[in-house]
Order: structure tokens, then C-alpha cells, then sequence
């Protein structure tokens, strides 16, 4: 019996009558505006901005967070109302936990019935964590077998993106390609797949999500020379399902009748053979390492695939499909029901893995079914869900590759002095490789109506150099020096409107932003930086309204979720590493006595302000 | 395909016959084939009191000191991918730094061409009996000059940065 927490205080803010909203968990949330009126009417609470709705509705209590973005529609949105920008700054550290682990940690835990689940860093152990008691000591600890080899293949830090929880299982990758099922009551191991092949370059570090008793799951090693692929597992028996091939022809890409891409340039037959020369296509890239997002209506899972494979562009003439694309296919089958590519010949390593966000959005006079995208190009997509029409598309951070997308043909338009090519050193483009959003996840609050985006403001030169093709090193084929971009501030924390394509507020940081957002009822938006600071800003302003310095710096996302005492807590968690982290900022561990590096020059100042850890911390009021 | 990285030094770098060393020795329990296991020195890791009845190897660079060897080894870094996982100019990236002076499994020219030779357990590949040893002895002549002359051990924040890492 899911209790029905009410919570009916009425709380007067500065802007107006911003009143706190039910935080009921009935487990169906606020839909449609009639809905909306409704419970507004009732308690005085805020309610949706009109004709705006979180695409996939959630499944599971407020007070949960079973998959990784809290949802299928990958909204980071937090039913819980308790904070809010009036009390906010009476946040405290509730408790914590030490993971035993250092690298980057990226990803973010799960509580189901008043358990919370959290997966480490390489080796990937993961913990059940008992709420109820003081101390939350341990229900268990698993510890998988996981190939050493793996850590020097992964190619930007040894991270894992979190569990999924579904059936009583807990789901998750390990990096050396396997997935693995593990009961949640006891943390024995039921099944263990290999995915992913390890002597290829592939390595796994996404975060699953189960989706009608499948558990879909995608490979690491864009810069490796790999294949990328979506494949499912059957969540009971751990046996592949179906497996989608995001190059090759198109029946390893699983392109039938169903096909129905929106742009003329994205039809035809065996588009993932011909738009490649030869069979470059075997090294393509187009890996799945980013986020998964689930529309149980139309039925399709969304995500997009990695750059294509090598950096070298002179190697792989052609549109190189489906690499930097956002692919939707049918849950059941893989079939691919349409598909866009974002950035074709990709020569900047913009991979298009960002997570999806499902919104159903005003535009134009009428509600549409879209999904919005932040790109590593540094667009800011609004896209038709059902059938991949581009409706907006606008720069979210400063960049000068691209003039703009044309959207008859949903292409961008190039500037052919910021093409890449071998005997060319092209100086100063801006977004920087690292794009105008990394892997680290924006969220969404249907009150607002806005999007809550974590940037960077990095720019770069980028020399390609000949590449050999050699099984199990990297394949890239460039040198791609990164600075801070014009202002000289790292990153930008920013909310977005979607139907216009426009920024509404920003808080400058002097890093890049790499941790993800998490939005809540109450109006409280919370991210974390690379310099460990974790932060509660105001939803509506951007005004910042609590921060706390955490042991080391953020590139997790921040989860919301009911105590057993009936109280909002906020969990992120500290361990700087990832991409920015490892690669960009020179650091490592301390505890490697063989392994000391010089910093680099791009971020010299970071390791000042934190060093290597892993913690879980928990915050309330 | 990548060969196995898990090789445990059971590699032989000189056919000549040692029959007459393990004559001159007594001949140890358990004794192999002549021509079979012959291993680098690593007389760090014997303990004060324990003999051996081996002959280890002593591995020397041909090339130290070359420059032109410096200079293939730091173009065959980057052919061999070196410089991707490793680091330019060998500072570090998914591979440790190879510039700190600060070796995971021994610094010395010969501990160095094992590491090439054999790879390692972390996912080094083993590059012996695919390149050819003078290459690998190159990019040790490389390798090696990377960390001269450098003292990482403080950190002192308004000091050195590298100007390039990881991609």
C-alpha cells in the first residue's frame, strides 16, 4: 500500500502565490491540464504550464527513483514538493556513505521501497543501502567479476551511469561488456551477459533501462574503431533478444517497411554501407553509450549514437550513417522507425548520445509530441517524437562550426573554415569536442515549463593526422587541444525554453558544468560542480538559494526520493573523474604511486579546489 | 586480434645454449629445457639469502642515446597508437603518464621492453613478436626521454602545466 503523502503548506514567495503542490503517491502523476486544474484548484498548487506534459508518465511512486532519469521520458523531474526556494537554505548533510571506490562517478543511485541502490566506478560493485535504519547500514554488497583489461580500454575514465530497477532485479552494465541481473532483496547474481566484446575496443559504462521485461543496453568505443549497437535482454533469462546495428546494411541496422524517416537525405537502401567507402563502415563507431529514453504509447525507445569512427574524417567520406544520429525503434522488435542524423560527417567529434527528453510541448498553436535534445554540436533540438521533424533548433552555448540548421533538411550548415581535414590545423572552434553538453544530463520541470541544462563553454583546435586501424588501440586520428571559450568562464548552468529555443536565465561557473540536473515540484532545481560545490538555485530566477561543499568534485546526477520518515532527501554523488575530470584536467588518484601527472592547461586551476574521491551524500532540511 | 597481454616473462630472447652455464652451477631441481626459459634480471625482487641457479638476462638499449632512434620511436608512438592511450608527449590518458619518472612495472630499459613486450594486465597490448624489437627498443629511447630532467613530486599551483592532454 503506497502511502498518500499530503503535504498542504502554503508557502508565500516573493513572485506571487507559488504554493506548494501534493506530493500524492498514487503513482500516476498530474496529467493534462484538466488534471492539473483540478489539483490546483483543491490544494492551491501550481500546476503544468499550459499544453506542456512530461512525455511518458510516471509508472512509480513519487518517492522512488527506479530507472536512471527517474523516468522513462528522462525527465529528472521530482514530484516532491517539501523544499522549495523559501527553505532551501536551511538544507543540511543528512548522512553519507563512501563507496570504496575512486573515478569519476557518474550516474546517480536508485531507492526502491525505502532501499537505495548505488553501482561504483570500476569495478562496478553495487550496494543496497537499508534506509530505515540509523547508521543505513548495508543489506548487501556485490562484488562482480570484472576483467581488468577493461580499464585500459575504456577511453575517459572507468565510469558507470547507474542501475536499473525492475521485477525485484537490479540492473546494470560492467565495463568490461557485460550486463548483469542481480536480485534486490539479496544481491546474488542471476544472470551475467556478455554484450560487448572486449578485444574490439568495446567496453560498456550506460545506464540500462528496462522496458516491457527487456533490459536495453549499448556499448562504449566511438574512439576505439567499434560497432555500434542497441541491444535487449530478456530481464527473466538474461538471453539476447534483438540486437540493432547502428551501421551496416539494413538488416543489421533492422531497417524495414516500418521506415519512415522525416528527411529525404535519410532515405534510401543500405544508407549505413553507402554512405560509407568500402567497409569503413566495420569501424564506424555510432556506439550507444549515452542515455535511453522510452515512449510506452508510440512504443519506441530513443537515444543517438557516438561519432563516427575515425576522428580522421579523410578516412570515411560520406554521411557515415547512423552515426551522430537520434534513433527511434520499436521496443518489441529493434525495427528502426525513423531516424534523423544531427551532425553527417561528423569532424568534430560531436556525438549525438545525449540523453532524449520526452515533452509534449506548445508549439505553433498546438501540443506536440517532441523530444528535446541538447547536442554535443551545441544546438538545442526541439523534435517531433512521432516522426523525427525538427521544430526548433537553436545554439544553446556560443559556437561558430555552424551557421545554422536548415530546417527543410534538418541539416547544418557548415563553415568551411571550421571543416577538419588532414593538413589543416583549425584553430578556435567553438564548441570545443567536448561539445556544448556532455554526457551530463539536463532535466525538466513541467511547472516551469523550462529545461535545466548543465554547459560547457570550451572551444578547440583540431589537426587530423593519418590513423592505422589496429584491433584493441584507439582509432581517432587527431589532436584536439581545448581552452576555456570566450568569457573565460568554463560552463554555464542555464534554463532553456524549449518552444522558442532560447536561454532564460544562466549561472556562470568556472568549469564546465559535467554533473546533471534534477528538478523538483517545489521549485528547487539542484546540480553539482566540478569544483565540488552542490547547489539549490531557484527554478523560476536562477538565484541560488543553498550550496554545500561536497568532498570532491560533481559529474553525478542529483535524485529526490521519500524517507521512511515521510521527508524529502536530495543524494548526489562526489568523485570527480570522467572525461573532464581524468582526460581534460590532467588529475588522477593520489593512490597511484606510478601514475603522476602534470595538469593540464586547459583547466589548471581545478585541481586546487578538489581531488579524487567517492561519496554519496545525502542532504534535507 | 589482440593477442592474450597475460604473459608471465616465459619468453626467450637468446637461443644460445646455456648447458655449459648450468654445468658450471650444478644443475638446479627441476631443470628445464637448455634453450627454454631464460628471464630478465629483476634483482629487486630477490630477497637477501635466496640464490638463483638461473642465468638471468640483462637487457640493454642498442639505441640509448640516439637521437635518430628517439626520433623514429616518437614517430612509431604515434603510428602504434601510443600517443591515444598514453597521452601526447606521453602524459597520460586512459594509459598512466609516461613523463613522471614513475613506473607501474619498472622503469629500467629492460623492464621497459617486457611492458612493450608482453603488455600488461590493465590493457597494455603485447606488441612482442608484431613489431619488431629494434622499433620496440626505439620507443623506449623515446619514452625514456620524456621524463628527463623532471621532478613532479610537488605540485605547486602557480607552476607547470602540460599543454595538451587526452584528446
Amino acid at each position: 500500500m503506497i502511502p498518500c503523502l499530503m503535504t498542504p503548506r502554503l508557502t508565500l514567495v516573493a513572485m506571487g502565490a507559488m504554493l506548494t503542490s501534493v506530493a500524492c503517491s498514487r503513482g500516476t502523476e498530474t496529467r493534462g491540464s484538466a488534471d492539473s486544474a483540478g489539483v490546483a484548484k483543491a490544494t492551491g498548487a501550481p500546476a503544468n504550464v499550459a499544453g506542456t506534459r512530461i512525455g511518458a508518465p510516471r509508472t512509480t511512486a513519487a518517492g522512488e527513483w527506479q530507472m536512471p532519469a527517474g523516468d522513462y521520458a528522462s525527465s529528472r523531474f521530482s514530484d516532491l514538493a517539501q523544499i522549495t526556494p523559501a527553505n532551501a537554505a536551511n538544507l543540511k548533510a543528512s548522512w553519507t556513505f563512501s563507496t570504496g571506490v575512486l573515478r569519476g562517478h557518474e550516474g546517480q543511485p536508485l531507492v526502491v521501497s525505502n532501499t537505495m541502490y548505488l553501482v561504483t566506478p570500476y569495478p562496478n560493485v553495487s550496494y543496497a543501502i537499508d534506509l530505515t535504519q540509523a547508521g543505513q547500514p548495508l543489506k548487501w554488497k556485490f562484488r562482480p567479476e570484472n576483467a581488468q583489461a577493461a580499464t585500459g580500454v575504456a577511453c575517459c575514465d572507468v565510469v558507470n551511469r547507474g542501475a536499473a530497477y525492475a521485477d525485484g532485479k537490479i540492473f546494470y552494465n560492467l565495463l568490461d561488456g557485460h550486463t548483469v541481473g542481480v536480485d534486490a532483496a539479496t544481491g546474488k547474481q542471476l544472470w551475467r551477459t556478455r554484450m560487448a566484446d572486449l578485444n574490439r575496443g568495446e567496453t560498456i559504462t550506460m545506464a540500462p533501462i528496462v522496458v516491457k521485461g527487456k533490459v536495453l543496453v549499448g556499448s562504449s568505443g566511438g574512439e576505439m574503431g567499434v560497432r555500434g549497437w542497441l541491444g535487449a535482454i530478456d530481464a527473466t533469462t538474461g538471453k539476447e533478444v534483438w540486437r540493432g546495428y547502428n551501421t551496416g546494411s539494413d538488416r543489421d541496422v533492422k531497417v524495414g517497411p516500418r521506415f519512415k524517416p522525416f528527411y529525404p537525405q535519410d532515405t534510401g537502401k543500405d544508407l549505413g554501407l553507402t554512405s560509407w567507402p568500402g567497409e569503413t563502415w566495420k569501424q564506424g563507431g555510432a556506439a550507444v553509450w549515452g542515455w535511453l529514453s522510452y515512449d510506452p504509447e508510440l512504443n519506441l525507445v530513443y537515444y543517438g549514437t557516438s561519432n563516427p569512427g575515425p576522428w580522421n574524417e579523410g578516412v570515411r567520406k560520406g554521411d557515415n550513417k547512423w552515426s551522430c544520429a537520434i534513433m527511434a525503434r520499436d521496443a518489441d522488435t529493434g525495427e528502426l522507425v525513423w531516424a534523423i542524423q544531427i551532425t553527417p560527417h561528423d569532424m568534430w567529434d560531436y556525438d549525438t548520445v545525449n540523453e532524449n527528453i520526452l515533452v509534449d510541448l506548445p508549439l505553433g498553436g498546438t501540443t506536440r509530441k517532441a523530444l528535446v535534445h541538447f547536442d554535443r554540436n551545441g544546438y538545442g533540438y526541439t523534435i517531433d517524437r512521432a516522426t523525427g521533424e525538427v521544430l526548433v533548433a537553436q545554439p544553446f552555448v556560443q559556437m561558430n562550426w555552424s551557421t545554422g540548421v536548415d530546417m527543410k533538411t534538418g541539416r547544418p550548415q557548415v563553415v568551411p573554415e571550421k571543416m577538419t581535414q588532414e593538413g589543416k590545423l583549425v584553430k578556435d572552434i567553438c564548441p570545443s569536442l567536448e561539445g556544448g553538453k556532455n554526457q551530463q544530463p539536463a532535466a525538466f520541470s513541467p511547472r516551469t515549463g523550462l529545461f535545466y541544462v548543465p554547459t560547457n563553454n570550451l572551444c578547440m583546435d583540431f589537426e587530423v593526422r593519418p590513423v592505422s586501424y589496429i584491433p584493441g588501440t584507439p582509432y581517432i586520428g587527431a589532436n584536439a587541444p581545448e581552452k576555456k571559450g570566450p568569457g573565460g568562464h568554463g560552463g554555464e548552468f542555464i534554463a532553456w525554453d524549449a518552444t522558442t529555443g532560447k536561454k532564460v536565465w544562466g549561472i556562470e561557473e568556472p568549469f564546465p558544468v559535467w554533473g546533471g540536473a534534477l528538478a523538483t515540484a517545489g521549485g528547487v532545481v539542484f546540480y553539482g560542480t566540478l569544483d565540488g560545490w552542490f547547489k539549490a538555485v531557484d527554478a523560476s530566477s536562477g538565484k541560488e538559494l543553498w550550496k554545500f561543499k561536497v568532498g570532491s568534485g560533481v559529474v553525478g546526477n542529483p535524485i529526490a526520493y521519500l524517507g521512511p520518515d515521510g521527508k524529502q532527501y536530495i543524494a548526489v554523488y562526489s568523485g570527480i573523474g570522467g572525461d573532464m575530470g581524468l582526460l581534460i584536467a590532467g588529475d588522477v588518484a593520489a593512490n597511484l604511486p606510478y601514475d603522476v601527472r602534470e595538469r593540464g592547461s586547459t583547466l589548471p586551476d581545478l585541481a586546487r579546489w578538489t581531488s579524487w574521491g567517492g561519496m554519496l551524500f545525502v542532504f534535507s532540511l | 586480434m589482440r593477442a592474450t597481454h597475460i604473459l608471465l616473462g616465459t619468453f626467450c630472447l637468446l637461443g644460445a645454449a646455456t648447458a655449459a652455464a648450468f654445468a658450471r652451477q650444478g644443475t638446479p631441481p627441476n631443470a628445464a629445457q637448455a634453450d627454454s626459459l631464460r628471464f630478465v634480471a629483476h634483482p629487486e625482487h630477490i630477497p637477501p639469502g635466496f640464490t638463483s641457479h638461473d642465468r638471468p638476462l640483462a637487457l640493454r638499449n642498442p639505441f640509448e642515446g640516439n637521437a635518430n632512434a628517439r626520433k623514429i620511436g616518437s614517430q612509431l608512438y604515434i603510428s602504434y597508437n601510443c600517443i591515444d592511450c598514453h597521452g601526447a608527449d606521453g602524459s597520460g590518458a586512459m594509459g598512466p603518464s609516461l613523463a613522471d619518472g614513475r613506473w607501474h612495472f619498472g622503469g629500467t630499459p629492460g623492464e621497459l621492453f617486457e611492458s612493450i613486450y608482453q603488455g600488461r594486465p590493465d590493457g597494455m597490448p603485447a606488441w612482442g613478436g608484431r613489431i619488431a624489437n629494434d622499433q620496440i627498443w626505439s620507443l623506449i629511447t623515446y619514452i625514456q626521454s620524456l621524463s628527463a630532467g623532471k621532478d613532479v613530486a610537488t605540485e605547486n599551483f602557480t607552476g607547470r602545466t602540460v599543454e595538451r592532454t587526452g584528446h
